[in-house]
């Protein structure tokens, strides 16, 4: 159908054009624009969300006194990383005859200076400079600093100047340390003082749940006053951990860095609170890629630090996902229960017929229709009955009456059903009638044909629709903030603790990661980079799983095409 | 495994000649089909279960009240004029002229006490007194021109087993105070606290007939933390207003007198800058009525009357701004269907919502202002005295002239809610019309939720309509282009990037749409407009000049590879735009400032400027924009594949008889294709109604009625994600929102089915075809 004919009219020597070639022409401008839409977001995304991680060299400006005096431009000399080169902002809204440019700049060390960004005009800037001796530390607080190091005042009282040979090394293995010890507070913190945390909890329900019942005498109380000396024993257990990490804390604090900022402030600040440093310009590309590589590496694997803006994105990618699994888990069964009833079982007819459209229609029930039910049927409904049977004690404090990993995967379980049961019919479809009958022929009954025959030939339409369905369920963000994804969890819904899964407690998400950060955040041009580094992941993880499905589907229409007999 | 060799060939059990299979596999097989057979009905009956849970849970919003249980005590007081109740409703109270009160306690079986009301001088002679619910106070008022306010003070306790005990205590005044003159007998009166001042005002009879006075007073508060009131100003209204005043109210902020003449008229005095002025003369049932006023009284929040006249009729009149002079005055709102009987003799206003009760010996009638509808009425068997609604709006009481108290248990969870709340014009307190409108939320007790979800639909079928006019004809010709014209080779390319496109979450593109894209787009309107009409136009331009290149130049781009040259001429036109706008900006759009009368060119001031309408920077554009990713992929692969299905035998022949590739595909394929094609629109269009997040953060969720393209919208969805979390479970609000979601449902349902039904049409065509 792509041929061209050759002319209209073959009775002219000179081929005329065929008719219509304007309209061909337009509709191409549909596929490029669709195209272009496609390839340009996810090139955006990648390129906001990658150069995140890459570090960029500092630039020491000295800049003309600014118009306007008494705000941080009184200085001369200062500097950053250039994030942004435009036209000035201010010039553009006012509409003057010449705009002027301007840059943005990364300034860092909110704690001095209360923002992390500045702007400058071009004009202003008598001399640009990249000094080698500038240095960028990421603190547990207060974000980056960017200064020039002047030397570290160690516990004795040594102080180690910047200019001695063995300075970095030593900074680094300070920085190495307090690493250790901030490792070491945590898993006191967490783990040891956690389990004692949870230990107690028990306890008290035991101890409120005793309470309730009238007394029956004398083994009550008994109960009650072991209740309570095994409490006095973790009580003690955890004041120990509690000032142990009380030592570690204060010993954080005993080596100082002293620093100069690029706008000649002197501070110091304890080593314990610098969590890496490195100088970018000294930096060649292989020394960068490491930092990209290491950090990337970091923001997959820790917690989030100062509500969300700074650190990893550790938890919100684990309860993904852990949700993503536990909706695979729920609508596998079903899902291919009912595409076998539907294919295999069900005789066509209206019934057949009506329940196809019922299916077809439930794919296209908008997801916050789903989250509205899973609010009110799972988490009101069945989990305010859970509570009432079996956690009746911890009442009204809810268990599983309120959001959770649970209800949220059984919610977008129900949202992906309707992708399960259309892929695996298909699947179903495609194995060639012979096959079956084969089977039938050879003595089988229907469910060993089900199970031997068509669906390991069906396995892998039915996988291809599974992960159709994770993908789904992995971006979809609006049913989830009904039931039980929160900004910050103060754990995850897998852990050490008995009974290690905990289907009730409520998780994090990326996608509600994103939401939040870019809406909720006080700061939300700060949390921007943020945003896009969690997009980038996020949306990795969904065209993997796309992509993933996409070859399966392929590789099988290669299979089927020659065995049709 | 081992199983399978044990078999030996069966059919099903169906036949009577059994072959020895064993009987294992049998039962597994029966059991199996049992499985999947319920297993397979289970599943498609959750679909119905979604719908019907969600009905279920919007259920109760239609209906009516209900009394549950009705109870009659005979405490045998029959000279009082009014009762009062607790906010628990277990301590009525039964208010007589001498200002003895008799409690009721209807936990301990409906046993009485009395208590007598301490007053500082002697016992006076009372006149007339008032209760006000939201206070719990009474105001009494003298034969000799005083007045008085007693306090009744519930306290609830808890005992040892958790139970609650109301305890009651009367806290009168220190003195009685002279409202105007001395020795008048005082007819009405009302008083009312608001911050540090006090105003009361009340009517009394002279020898010249009724006069109207009020009072100024400022609460001192001691450094002891006891409070004392003092005069500030007293003030004789009489000349101000016409008539003989009968009946006085005062509003909750204590700045404006309602007066009832006994000639019909309703004076509306208000209080400002120390003086009274009078603001308002209206007559509720038309002037010189031949039915006088029944009854006037405030609904909660004072600001709106309720009136009834001596036939019955019931009106409600409320403040609002004129639109033309901008004063704040009365005006008739409501019209209720008239009681049975003529006027209303009892009145109590619920301290919850805008319901009311009224009623005379034919009828009791709870109404509820808002949505203008009747909850409940019931015929009486008494003639009723006085009435009142506990303060959670769950009893009503009633005390029958021969001391008989009354008690209503109410079940009316959802009065605001109905067909008329949810998709009606409903004229709103302070509100100058009747109109549309969703705020469900507001900051004081007294707010009136208005619950109208049409504002919603209509933002739902906004952001839709600007989404589908983008989204359609991008995807339509990229599908007519990728089915007909592109090389095989490359549209097994085309097809899953695009599908790619399709799986970005929307939290991403609302992300983006928000954060990245309305800031971008906001000073680049004239090049985006630009752009709207430019690339088509090069589109075209190019098509025309390429069928005049010679055929040596043409063959260097094969025929299927068009839209590979367009990419490059898109980006390059595009830039020439974003290059551009700034130039037909200042042609066009140019506003004068109207500081400093310079012409500045501005699309965003222009806007406004020239069509009246406001410039937002997250508006419909932007999401209209963005929404295109989620609804293009979907438009685009379904009417590709119902393009690519037409039998390639039509085409041939089409071909065949001489038609070009363009003639081939219009006047063919397309028409052939078209149900296909009308089901991807549906299906993309059933997307685009239910969108949620892009809606929520791209769109500053407004709930405004406009088609304007620069501003936002809300839409159903938006409505519930942003609201629903913070809903409390099984309130109003919280099945109002179920409603939305059971509107969403519905269309999405409609729109399915349409498109599903279009598709089957489709099948059916071509399978004589094929």
């Amino acid at each position: 159908m792509n041929r061209f004919p050759k002319s209209d009219h073959p009775s002219r020597a000179k081929p005329r054009p065929p008719a219509g070639e304007v309209f061909v022409w337009l509709t191409s401008l549909g596929l490029a624009l669709g195209i272009l839409m496609s390839i340009g977001l996810i090139v955006l995304i990648f390129w906001k969300g990658f150069s995140f991680f890459w570090p960029r060299n500092v630039v020491e400006l000295t800049v003309r006194a600014p118009a306007n005096p008494g705000t941080l431009g009184s200085e001369n000399v200062w500097g950053g990383v250039v994030v942004k080169k435009q036209a000035k902002r201010s010039d553009i809204a006012l509409k003057l005859e010449i705009v002027r440019q301007e840059w943005q700049l990364f300034v860092g060390n909110k704690d001095t200076y209360g923002h992390m960004y500045r702007y400058t005009d071009v004009d202003a800037i008598t001399s640009v400079e990249r000094p080698k001796g500038v240095a960028v530390a990421e603190r547990a607080e207060y974000g980056k600093a960017i200064f020039y190091p002047i030397s570290i005042t160690m516990e004795n009282g040594v102080v180690i100047p910047a200019e001695a040979p063995d300075f970095i090394k030593e900074w680094r293995l300070l920085v190495k340390k307090s690493n250790d010890r901030r490792d070491k507070i945590y898993t006191i913190e967490k783990r040891k003082i956690g389990k004692v945390n949870a230990a107690l909890e028990s306890l008290r329900l035991k101890q409120r749940r005793l309470l309730k019942k009238t007394s029956d005498g004398l083994t009550h109380n008994q109960k009650l006053s072991e209740i309570e000396k095994k409490m006095a024993v973790l009580q003690a257990e955890y004041e120990v951990f509690a000032s142990q990490a009380q030592q570690l804390r204060a010993k954080q604090k005993e080596v100082q860095l002293t620093y100069k900022l690029l706008s000649g402030e002197v501070l110091t600040q304890p080593m314990g609170e610098i969590l890496y440093f490195y100088f970018p310009n000294q930096m060649n590309f292989w020394h960068k890629l490491h930092y990209f590589v290491t950090h990337f590496w970091l923001f997959l694997s820790e917690d989030p630090r100062e509500a969300n803006t700074e650190g990893g994105v550790f938890p919100a990618f684990f309860g993904t996902f852990v949700m993503t699994l536990l909706l695979s888990i729920a609508v596998t069964p079903f899902g291919v229960i009912a595409a076998v009833y539907l294919r295999e079982y069900a005789k066509e007819g209206l019934i057949v017929q009506s329940v196809r459209i019922a299916v077809n229609n439930l794919a296209g029930v908008p997801s916050i229709v789903f989250g509205v039910f899973g609010l009110g049927f799972f988490v009101y409904g069945v989990g305010g009955t859970i509570d009432d049977l079996f956690f009746a004690d911890r009442l009204p404090t809810p268990t599983f009456g309120t959001g959770g990993i649970l209800w949220a995967s059984l919610t977008l379980a129900l949202m992906t059903l309707p992708v399960v049961i259309v892929a695996s019919e298909e699947a179903l479809a495609a194995v060639p009638r012979g096959v079956r009958e084969a089977s039938l022929a050879c003595g089988a009954s229907q469910w060993q044909t089900v199970q031997r025959i068509l669906l390991p030939a069906a396995a892998p339409g039915i996988l291809t629709g599974l992960i159709l369905a994770m993908a789904r369920g992995a971006g979809e963000v609006a049913p989830l903030m009904l039931v039980g994804v929160v900004k910050l969890a103060p754990s995850l819904p897998v852990d050490g603790f008995f009974p290690f899964i905990h289907l009730e407690r409520k998780f994090m998400h990326l996608g509600f990661h994103i939401y939040d950060l870019g809406f909720q955040s006080t700061d939300s041009e700060a949390a921007k980079p943020m945003v896009f580094a969690t997009t980038l992941l996020l949306i990795v993880l969904v065209i993997i799983l796309n992509l993933g499905a996409i070859l399966i589907r392929n590789h099988l229409r290669k299979k089927y095409m020659t065995s049709i007999f | 495994m081992s199983l399978f060799s044990s078999s030996s060939p069966s059919l099903k059990n169906k036949k009577k000649r059994m072959d020895p299979v064993s009987k294992r596999i049998l039962r597994i097989d029966r059991m199996m089909n049992r499985v999947i057979q319920i297993g397979g009905l289970s599943v498609i009956l959750t679909v119905w279960g979604i719908f019907l849970f969600i009905l279920w849970q919007v259920f109760p919003l239609f209906q009516k009240a209900k009394v549950s249980s009705s109870t009659s005590i005979h405490v045998g007081v029959d000279d009082f004029t009014v009762i009062g109740t607790d906010e628990w409703a277990e301590l009525p109270f039964f208010l007589n002229l001498k200002g003895s009160f008799f409690f009721v306690d209807l936990k301990k079986g409906g046993k009485s006490f009395h208590l007598e009301s301490d007053w500082p001088d002697v016992q006076p002679t009372i006149t007339t007194l008032r209760y006000r619910q939201d206070a719990q106070k009474v105001i009494f008022g003298t034969q000799d021109g005083q007045w008085i306010d007693v306090e009744v003070l519930y306290k609830p306790n808890f005992n040892k087993n958790g139970e609650r005990e109301i305890q009651v205590k009367l806290n009168p005044d220190k003195h009685f105070i002279k409202l105007g003159e001395r020795n008048a007998p005082i007819v009405s009166i009302d008083a009312q606290d608001y911050e540090t001042r006090k105003m009361v005002a009340g009517i009394q009879k002279t020898d010249e007939g009724h006069k109207l006075h009020a009072l100024l007073l400022r609460r001192k508060v001691s450094l002891l933390g006891q409070s004392q009131l003092k005069v500030d100003q007293s003030y004789d209204l009489s000349n101000s207003i016409e008539g003989h005043p009968e009946k006085v109210l005062i509003n909750a902020s204590a700045d404006a007198i309602t007066v009832l003449t006994r000639e019909g008229a309703v004076h509306y005095v208000v209080f400002q800058n120390g003086v009274f002025t009078l603001q308002q003369t209206f007559y509720p049932f038309g002037e010189n009525p031949e039915t006088p006023v029944a009854s006037m009284d405030f609904l909660l929040g004072d600001a709106s009357l309720c009136f009834t006249d001596t036939t019955g009729q019931n009106l409600i009149y409320s403040l609002y701004h004129l639109p033309e002079s901008g004063k704040l005055e009365y005006g008739l709102t409501k019209t209720f269907p008239p009681l049975k009987g003529g006027g209303s003799i009892i009145f109590s206003a619920s301290q919850r919502n805008k319901a009311f009760l009224i009623g005379n010996k034919e009828e009791v009638s709870l109404r509820f202002s808002t949505t203008e509808s009747i909850r409940w009425n019931k015929p009486l068997e008494y003639m009723p005295r006085s009435a009142v609604i506990s303060g959670k709006y769950e009893h009503i009481f009633i005390a029958d002239t021969a001391g008989n108290l009354h008690s209503i248990e109410l079940n009316d969870p959802h009065p605001e809610a109905g067909l008329k709340a949810f998709f009606g014009k409903i004229w709103y307190e302070g509100q100058p019309e009747p109109q549309y409108s969703w705020q469900s939320t507001g900051a004081t007790d007294t707010f009136e939720p208005k619950l109208s979800l049409v504002p919603l639909i209509f933002g739902s079928i906004k952001g839709t309509l600007y989404a589908l006019i983008f989204a359609v004809p991008v995807a339509i010709m990229a599908a007519i282009y990728t089915s007909q014209f592109l090389k095989p080779r490359l549209r097994r390319i085309v097809k899953p990037s695009m599908e790619i496109m399709a799986s970005l979450p929307s939290v991403v593109l609302g992300f983006l749409a928000a954060l990245w894209l309305a800031p971008i787009i906001e000073d680049q309107i004239p090049s985006i407009l630009l752009m709207i009409i430019l690339i088509p136009l090069v589109a075209v331009i190019m098509g025309r000049l390429w069928i005049f290149l010679p055929q040596r130049a043409r063959s260097w781009v094969s025929s299927g590879n068009e839209f590979i040259i367009f990419l490059p001429a898109i980006l390059i036109v595009g830039y020439l735009c974003l290059q551009g706008g700034g130039l037909l900006e200042q042609l066009l759009f140019t506003v004068q400032d109207p500081e400093t009368g310079a012409v500045i060119a501005d699309f965003r001031q222009w806007w406004p400027q020239f069509t009246g309408t406001p410039f937002e920077q997250r508006n419909s554009l932007v999401v209209g924009f963005m929404m295109g990713f989620a609804v293009i992929p979907i438009i685009f692969t379904i009417s590709e594949d119902s393009l690519s299905q037409v039998p390639a035998s039509l085409v041939s022949g089409s071909l065949a008889l001489g038609a070009s590739r363009w003639q081939t595909a219009a006047r063919i394929v397309v028409p052939s294709a078209l149900p296909g094609i009308f089901s991807a629109f549906m299906i993309g269009l059933g997307r685009a109604v239910g969108e949620t997040m892009i809606l929520v953060m791209a769109t500053g969720n407004t709930p405004i009625m406009d088609l304007n393209i620069f501003s936002g919208m809300r839409t159903l969805s938006a409505n519930i994600a942003v609201e629903l979390p913070e809903a409390p479970h099984h309130g109003t609000l919280y099945r109002t929102l179920f409603l939305g979601a059971m509107v969403l449902f519905l269309i999405t349902f409609f729109v399915n089915t349409l498109a599903e039904l279009m598709r089957h049409r489709l099948r059916k065509k071509y399978q004589g075809l094929a």
